[in-house]
């Protein structure tokens, strides 16, 4: 359903969402982040590509899920901690981020159901925001499949027209946020859909960065696994891990006990945001690693994106929002790096 | 289905039996959950035990399924999960959740001869299904354990493997010779050299340290075996056993998930990632 809603009334429609937990963009002297807000006056649509992306709404990178508790000779007891119940909206979605929940849904559905992710994935709507002019110098999302008006895994994209925003709402959830204010949306106007699409059609044109023939990477990983090509690009690779932690697709975690009283036992079991680019990710405890040096992690990240990943769900692992190449503290450029895997050896 | 997989069942340690003293210490656990779960393995799958407060440690089950009583781990003291399972005692409560992975396609290997090859701690996920194998003798064709350790005070199962020479061959070893030793003396894969078992309509299953794995294989292959008779497991380091954590892959292949058991056929075209 396409929808006109003055960017003036925008707070009302905010102030009919109460009964929801809102979180938007946010700026903390120069870093956007998403966060809770209480008035529609703190929600700032014009933002840029925030630190991380709303996957830690829904996946936090420090969770509780269990907890334990043991006095003298009772068996010991545990309970389940499950998240809130609080049904939650994220206003100013990127669309790479919302294509990147899709990517996590595939890791964390299938045959285990994680039930933590998806208790709060079912009770988060989504609202997204088209990029009219792309929030990063580094986004490259047209080069893996995506667009800076897509509304893949959104429930409703907003455009930015000016003073006004045109609303597609995409799923039930969606619909449900605009019947909530019905009268403040009216029904586009003849010239507004042309707008729309010109909108739409020039945001494409400001994305300055690109991997060409993308399609060619996978198959070429396949044959460059003992490449010393590995070693060439890891080199400067100061192993931080931030490439993996802003990432809005990786997903990997660590599992640990924390211990609050020792007599009597409590405490509680978190999951951690973990990355594979740590040494110890893969270690055995005899002290064997599968896994050994930068170069073998630098060839996962890649590998797991642009061919594992590939190759289990016909997805590349990375929606192009750029994080990974504007924060690494050495330059280590995905794209670069892609485009050489592409032309190696020709 | 469980709803949450990640929350462990309560269970009571009832037997704990030392195999192995000293700085490289096995002990055999088994347990018995406080309330029935419905929990079923078959042999080959691994279950993630839990010590509260301690954390998790993934370990191999190795009773058999047809033993309905109770589930049989044998552990290394390793590090702080498997330390603090060596220090517990008969009635205290850990945690299970499992089983996790894939299992050894026994049902393909009726009316063949069973080769079981294991080493040190290896004996673990091999007495599961050569337990099975026993269990059900009539399927099968002969069956015959090498078993190696690194000295005659690192053999798991002593009692048990002198009982087993009343039904199958059992070759044992240790790495270096020792006064009363009058078995083989020397590696696993060199003892298979020297007994030589032949490859006709046989299938070996090899657990063991990386290192005796790759030149068991090797042996094999000179022996004549093909690599679709040759099967072992692979034990990376693991978190979740459910393929969401991401840390126990090799390649496309989460081990938690689609291992631990593999042919050498599969394995040999994964990368060298274990
Ligand atoms: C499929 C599988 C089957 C196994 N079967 C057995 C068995 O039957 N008997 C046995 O004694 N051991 C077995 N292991 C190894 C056992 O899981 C590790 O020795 C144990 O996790 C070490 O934990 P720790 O806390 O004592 O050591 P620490 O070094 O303190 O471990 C720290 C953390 O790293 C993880 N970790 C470290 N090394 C390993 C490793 N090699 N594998 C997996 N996780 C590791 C642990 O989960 C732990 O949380 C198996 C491992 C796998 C993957
Ligand atoms: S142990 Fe987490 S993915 Fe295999």
């Amino acid at each position: 359903m396409d929808k006109i809603l003055l960017k003036k009334a925008f707070p009302q429609w905010v102030k009919k969402l109460q009964a929801y937990r809102i979180y938007a963009p946010s700026k903390d002297e120069d870093i956007w982040t998403y966060e809770t807000v209480t008035t529609p006056e703190d929600i700032d649509l014009e933002f840029l590509t925030t630190a991380l992306s709303p996957k830690k709404i829904i996946f936090p990178q420090r969770e509780v899920y269990l907890e334990f508790e043991k006095a003298d000779e009772d068996n010991p007891k545990i309970k389940e901690i499950l998240p809130d119940d609080d049904p939650t909206i994220v206003f100013g979605v990127r669309p790479c981020d919302a294509k990147a929940l899709t990517l996590t849904d595939k890791v964390f559905g299938g045959d285990f159901e994680d039930v933590y992710y998806w208790k709060r994935r079912n009770q988060t709507i989504l609202v997204g925001l088209a990029c009219n002019t792309p929030p990063s110098p580094n986004c490259f999302c047209l080069s893996v499949d995506g667009y800076p008006h897509s509304t893949e895994g959104l429930d409703i994209l907003l455009t930015d027209m000016g003073d006004k925003y045109h609303v597609k709402s995409l799923t039930k959830n969606g619909e449900k946020l605009l019947n909530l204010a019905k009268s403040l949306f009216t029904p586009p106007k003849t010239g507004d859909k042309k707008d729309l699409q010109k909108i739409h059609a020039e945001s494409e044109k400001k994305i300055k960065r690109q991997i060409k023939n993308l399609k060619k990477v996978p198959p070429k990983l396949k044959g460059m696994w003992d490449s010393p090509f590995w070693d060439e690009e890891a080199m400067s690779c100061l192993r931080c891990g931030i490439c993996t932690y802003m990432c809005p697709t990786c997903h990997c975690f660590d599992i640990n006990d924390e211990v609050h009283s020792s007599v009597p036992l409590k405490g509680q079991r978190i999951r951690t945001w973990d990355t594979c680019q740590f040494p110890d990710f893969t270690m055995h405890s005899s002290g064997h690693n599968p896994r050994p040096d930068k170069a073998s992690r630098l060839r996962q990240r890649i590998m797991h994106k642009f061919q594992y990943f590939v190759e289990k769900y016909a997805n590349y692992q990375c929606t192009g929002c750029g994080r990974c190449i504007t924060n690494c503290p050495v330059g280590i450029d995905i794209i670069q790096v892609l485009d050489k895997v592409r032309d190696y050896g020709s | 289905m469980d709803h949450n997989a990640y929350i462990p069942k309560l269970a009571k340690i009832i037997e704990i039996k030392e195999e192995v003293g000293g700085a490289r210490a096995i002990k055999t656990f088994r347990t018995q959950f406080l309330e029935d779960n419905g929990f079923s393995h078959q042999s080959g799958q691994c279950a993630m035990l839990s010590v509260f407060g301690k954390g998790e440690a993934m370990i191999s089950i190795s009773s058999s399924p047809l033993e309905k009583d109770y589930l049989q781990f044998s552990i290394l003291k390793m590090g702080r999960v498997t330390s603090a399972l060596h220090e517990t005692q008969v009635g205290d409560i850990i945690g299970i959740r499992g089983p996790y992975g894939n299992s050894f396609p026994i049902e393909k290997w009726k009316g063949k001869n069973l080769i079981f090859i294991g080493g040190g701690i290896g004996l673990a996920p091999l007495w599961s299904v050569l337990n099975t194998a026993l269990g059900k003798k009539q399927d099968f064709g002969n069956l015959t354990l090498f078993y190696g350790a690194r000295t005659s005070k690192d053999v798991v199962f002593k009692q048990e493997l002198e009982e087993l020479k009343n039904k199958m061959t059992v070759h044992l070893s240790i790495d270096v010779e020792e006064p009363d030793w009058e078995e083989y003396v020397g590696f696993v894969p060199l003892n298979i050299l020297d007994k030589k078992p032949s490859p006709k309509n046989a299938i070996t299953i090899t657990c063991g340290p990386p290192i005796m794995i790759k030149f068991v294989i090797q042996n094999l292959q000179a022996l004549g075996f093909k690599d679709e008779q040759i099967y072992t497991t692979v034990e990376n380091k693991m978190k979740c056993g459910i393929g969401k954590c991401g840390r126990c892959n090799i390649g496309l292949h989460y081990v938690c998930k689609d291992g631990p058991v593999y042919s050498w056929a599969e394995l040999k075209n994964l990368p060298q990632e274990y």
